[in-house]
């Protein structure tokens, strides 16, 4: 297999890690109002949260794509192929996100809460320097988890039109007839980007506060 | 159960709002013409047709709408599907015309307009060069043949294979790319495609594959496919015309030659097709 072959799957790695990084960060962003919503106790606003949670957890994305790359136009909204990529891949992790956001507030110890309030702390103070940092340490290798998914989830969005890497390994195979070289090639890619993901998980979790060392 | 009534009504919601924006919807020729550019959904698996030649999407079709984009004074805009999601996407309005190309059928023409016929699509066989088990395409019977998912050639596989004494063993593919891998891996005996499709193949790989020589079934020809309705009229004339005249002035069986090493007799429109 030619260098010109591999540095077509580069080019279109870039796709795959553009797209996985942007995702990740509107669903991490979506997914904190979603936590939101579901720790407020108010039905009205937990009611949505968990019909939107239950839904994008429980269709398969590759279905959410394709609802999304052809069903928004039926109602107007016509976006272009990356923008529907976007779209799913974030809507569906947020929803996972959200639910481990959930889970690491949940666990802040009610002792710590009790005690924070004892000494005086207005419950602002206790929500930033008590519950976000705990919440974030315990939800972190969740999240590196998270995000090593959607990179790899990110290999359905050529459904809507997207040649990223997986999609251009097939495009390569059709027309050189290389199969096992690409995608072999293709998942070292993928095993080397996951790889730095974990990696870098690895150092923020370690200076991320509360962690024993 | 609440959850349910509620999703439902909000899809309900969303295609009767959905209905009622298309009503409204302009005519497309002139969009086009104010955007300058002419939105074409393909698949980049077809070749010579549509095809990813060292990074580069390249083919027939890719000249053709050149041309035809000269013609109409427009660019061209690719967009790049599976096949089984080029159709939804154009009736979702991805964008305004399918490049695939598709054979003309009796059913297709039922819901979309067909562009004249671009090159001849009667199917044949592909086998692996030197395997003496097919010789004609009656040696299918019984063996195992790849076909793309949700084409014309899988129904006109299916009605030859209905006249042999033993059916083939169908085995549908979602790009035929994919099938041509598997025969070149010796786990189908044969792939069924458009002559020209395979041709083109067989070429490519020479001492791989081989053609199965004569197509069979009815003759049936490839054309390009739009939406029906008259908000899409203007623009499937426009196109109809920039073809015909790109077909008079020599530069289609140029191209054909340029692809299929050969120059095909195609008709300038189809009205009842064999399938």
């Amino acid at each position: 297999m030619s260098f010109k072959l591999f540095e077509l799957l580069l080019q279109a790695s870039i796709y795959t890690v553009t797209i996985s990084v942007v995702s990740i960060l509107i669903g991490f962003a979506i997914a904190i109002l979603l936590s939101g919503m579901l720790l407020s106790q108010r039905s009205h606003l937990m009611l949505p949260a968990r019909i939107f949670i239950s839904f994008f957890r429980g269709v398969p994305l590759l279905v959410q794509l394709l609802l999304i790359y052809n069903l928004l136009p039926v109602i107007g909204i016509n976006v272009p192929s990356i923008v529907a990529a976007i779209i799913g891949l974030s809507l569906c992790t947020a929803a996972y996100q959200a639910e481990n956001l959930r889970g690491g507030f949940a666990s802040v110890p009610t002792g710590l809460v009790e005690s924070a309030e004892m000494v005086g702390l207005s419950p602002s103070q206790i929500f930033r320097r008590i519950k976000v940092p705990i919440a974030l340490r315990l939800t972190f290798p969740a999240l590196v988890n998270e995000a090593i998914l959607i990179l790899k989830a990110s290999s359905l969005v050529s459904v809507v039109g997207i040649v990223e890497l997986t999609r251009m390994a097939q495009d390569l195979a059709g027309s050189t007839f290389l199969p096992l070289q690409l995608f072999a090639s293709a998942g070292l890619i993928y095993l080397v980007i996951n790889w730095i993901v974990a990696l870098a998980g690895g150092l923020i979790e370690r200076r991320l506060p509360g962690v024993p060392r | 159960m609440k959850k349910n009534s509620l999703l439902k009504g909000l899809v309900g919601a969303a295609f009767l709002f959905g209905a009622t924006l298309s009503a409204h919807a302009a005519d497309t020729l002139a969009a086009v013409k104010a955007a300058g550019t002419l939105k074409v959904g393909t698949e980049t698996a077809f070749a010579p047709f549509d095809f990813i030649d060292a990074g580069e999407h390249a083919g027939l079709n890719v000249d053709l709408f050149a041309e035809i984009g000269k013609e109409l004074g427009v660019k061209i805009e690719w967009v790049a599907l599976p096949w089984d999601g080029v159709f939804p996407a154009l009736e979702a309005g991805k964008f305004d015309i399918v490049a695939g190309p598709a054979t003309i059928t009796k059913k297709r023409m039922e819901r979309y307009r067909f562009t004249p016929p671009i090159a001849e699509a009667t199917i044949a066989i592909l086998k692996k060069a030197g395997d003496k088990t097919i010789t004609k395409p009656e040696d299918i019977a019984g063996k195992k043949i790849g076909v793309g998912k949700a084409t014309s050639q899988l129904d006109q596989l299916k009605e030859f294979s209905d006249t042999l004494p033993t059916k083939a063993e169908i085995r549908e593919y979602p790009a035929f790319t994919e099938s041509y891998a598997d025969l070149a891996a010796g786990r189908i005996a044969g792939v069924a495609n458009s002559l020209p499709n395979i041709a083109f193949v067989a070429k490519q790989r020479e001492g791989t594959f081989e053609v199965v020589l004569p197509p069979f079934g009815k003759k049936s020809y490839f054309g390009f496919i739009g939406l029906k309705d008259a908000d899409h009229a203007p623009l499937m004339d426009a196109v109809d015309a920039a073809l015909l005249k790109i077909k008079a002035d020599g530069r289609m069986a140029a191209l054909q030659k340029k692809w299929f090493g050969a120059s095909f007799d195609t008709p300038d429109s189809i009205k009842d097709p064999a399938f």
